[in-house]
């Protein structure tokens, strides 16, 4: 990823010391703490936390829903205003409109841009083709399975072709078999279309499976926890996932969560022995990496 | 080529997917996660021919239909013998006409112009209350839905007169306008508007927030999202409101016919009343009726034909 040009390339996402509370005066939650993190143009982050964390709240910043009560969120150096095709958004639930037929889904980004139909049309199919759904184009929503929503959501926040990619536990409802295959999907457009992409996820392995970096975050209010860089090479293979140093990320990943997982429930489960046998576990992932 | 050979061919891609599909390079696999598709009748292996279809349509209907039959030849049964032998057990049967003399009576009143053009004014009268109704309801449902500040304007003023049944508007009307055809018609769409008012303001709430989200994050813009996310979003609560505004707008257009009218099919009930026209009278109830089902009859086939998404949905076949 380290080509030259890189800086003329856009899709450059800065956080800068981001706090963002909810509510009045008298009860006020934090849901983010000075958080400050970045996605260089063509990287693949992930955000991994216990739920409740704040992590969806992070992309709703950068897709230009929230604003930061605190702090500065930018895209290519400039302030995020609000949201805007330049970002393309993928989200949990399936959001397809359900009154559009698969294709009409896709082509609705270049309609709000005022392309013209054969246009709007050719473009959409050629995106279909490439993901295989062209033979879906015109089926309702609810005639498709969970995956192919997905894909065809991912496919219509790619039509009009944005810089960033945002993506917020996009294969959460999915059952295990159908995300495996769509993680891969992912990771190849990923490689062939060189996006910059924020994915939320609670997913360790899946975390690493597609990132470059993944940031762990903590419980509520949420901050940065740690940044670990994924050094694994690419094309990513299923295989891999079996390998030494991917056991060795997740043990480490699974340790910084687990702990942030037990201060989310308070004291409830607050055992001293489960803790420090925690931070043992993180301290033996770090020495397997190094 | 064989209807055997395209039987085949129709049966091997089981996931149903073309050659021009395959993905270039390394998207590699989308076919795993190819689900066949729920059935869509078109694509069916085996077309059937038209007769047969014709056939299967009427086999799959009729119970229905059987049961529906039934239902009201039992009624006219009954009219028949209470009105015959002049029941009269608390409920008088003893001046109500039989189905006979009503039936005579149709035919007798489908030849006389006046019959016709009575139904053709209540028709008239319907339609352009309606369609009133429609546009302003619909728009104001929109705007009351949406936005914070016509919903405080507005929204106060609406519900303090929508308790105000439209026949309680009856005398204020006739004052107001300045001819009799429009306070009918004004009353007609006094009873159409607030059902479909209504129904739009829930059905504007109720569109899912993500899709709202989903269309800002693909560069819509306000206009844009109220016409093509915020309105079919709203359609299916829109098209109830329209169903249960066409049933008040009749009931409202004969009121205000049978109070104030001239012509019309209301009118025409009374009037047969005033004249001890007892078939007529039955006569008029009946034409209601019919043209009541046909005006709901026909705002359900737009609907469906407009909405053709929702046959698909977890909405369909709930009923046991």
């Amino acid at each position: 990823m380290s080509t030259a040009g890189n800086s003329a390339r856009k899709g450059h996402v800065q956080i800068r010391d981001v706090s963002v509370r909810f509510g009045t005066k008298g009860q006020m939650t934090e849901a983010a703490s000075r958080v400050s993190l970045e996605v260089k143009p063509g990287e693949f982050v992930s955000i991994i936390g216990p739920s409740g964390c704040g992590k969806s709240t992070l992309l709703n910043i950068v897709a230009g829903f929230i604003r930061p009560s605190e702090g500065e969120a930018l895209l290519d150096g400039k302030p995020i205003g609000g949201p805007g095709a330049d970002r393309g958004v993928v989200f949990q639930q399936y959001s397809l409109f359900p009154w559009m037929t698969v294709r009409r889904n896709v082509e609705f980004g270049l309609k709000m841009q005022g392309l013209g139909r054969n246009q709007r049309e050719s473009a959409a199919r050629t995106l279909l083709g490439m993901t295989g759904l062209l033979s879906f184009e015109n089926h309702y929503p609810d005639q498709l399975s969970g995956g192919m929503k997905q894909r065809v959501g991912i496919v219509r926040a790619l039509a009009t072709s944005p810089q960033v990619m945002l993506m917020d536990e996009p294969f959460g409802a999915l059952d295990s078999q159908t995300r495996a295959v769509m993680q891969e999907i992912l990771t190849n457009m990923w490689q062939q279309l060189q996006l910059s992409v924020l994915f939320i996820t609670h997913d360790i392995e899946e975390a690493i499976f597609l990132s470059e970096k993944v940031y762990v975050m903590t419980a509520r209010p949420g901050r940065i926890k740690a940044e670990v860089p994924i050094p694994l090479p690419r094309p990513r293979t299923p295989e891999m996932t079996a390998s030494p140093t991917f056991q060795a990320l997740v043990r480490q990943l699974k340790a910084l969560i687990r702990e942030e997982s037990l201060a989310a429930m308070g004291g409830e489960l607050d055992g001293g022995g489960l803790r420090g046998m925690d931070r043992q576990f993180a301290r033996d992932g770090m020495k397997a990496l190094t | 080529m064989s209807t055997a050979t395209q039987r085949l061919f129709h049966e091997v891609p089981e996931h149903g997917e073309p050659a021009e599909a395959v993905p270039p390079r390394g998207l590699a696999r989308p076919e795993e996660i190819l689900r066949p598709p729920l059935p869509v009748p078109a694509a069916s292996a085996v077309m059937p021919g038209p007769s047969e279809r014709a056939w299967q349509v009427l086999r799959q209907h009729a119970p229905a239909y059987l049961m529906g039959a039934c239902s009201l030849l039992g009624i006219v049964l009954f009219w028949h013998v209470a009105t015959t032998y002049r029941l009269d057990f608390y409920i008088r049967f003893a001046n109500i006409p039989t189905p006979m003399e009503v039936l005579s009576k149709v035919v007798e009143v489908n030849s006389s112009p006046k019959f016709i053009k009575n139904v053709g004014m209540s028709l008239r009268r319907i339609f352009i209350g309606f369609a009133i109704a429609t546009v302003l309801g619909v728009a104001l449902g929109m705007l009351i839905g949406r936005y914070r500040l016509t919903r405080g304007f507005l929204f106060p003023a609406t519900e303090v007169f929508r308790p105000i049944p439209a026949i309680a508007w009856v005398p204020i009307s006739i004052m107001l306008w300045p001819d009799n055809e429009v306070s009918i018609v004004f009353i007609t769409f006094i009873g159409a508007f607030f059902p479909i008012l209504l129904n739009t303001i829930s059905g504007v709430q109720a569109v899912d927030g993500v899709l709202l989200r989903a269309s800002q994050c693909l560069g819509a813009r306000e206009r844009q999202i109220m016409w093509y996310v915020v309105l079919p979003g709203a359609a299916p609560q829109i098209f109830t409101g329209l169903a249960v505004g066409m049933g008040v707008a009749w009931v409202s257009l004969i009121a205000a016919e049978m109070i104030s009218g001239q012509f019309g099919i209301g009118y025409f009930t009374w009037e047969a009343y005033s004249l001890i026209s007892y078939p007529e009278i039955v006569l008029g109830m009946i034409t209601i009726g019919v043209l009541g089902l046909l005006c709901s009859g026909l705002i359900r086939f737009i609907g469906k034909s407009m909405m053709p998404w929702l046959g698909y949905g977890a909405r369909a076949g709930s009923i046991r």
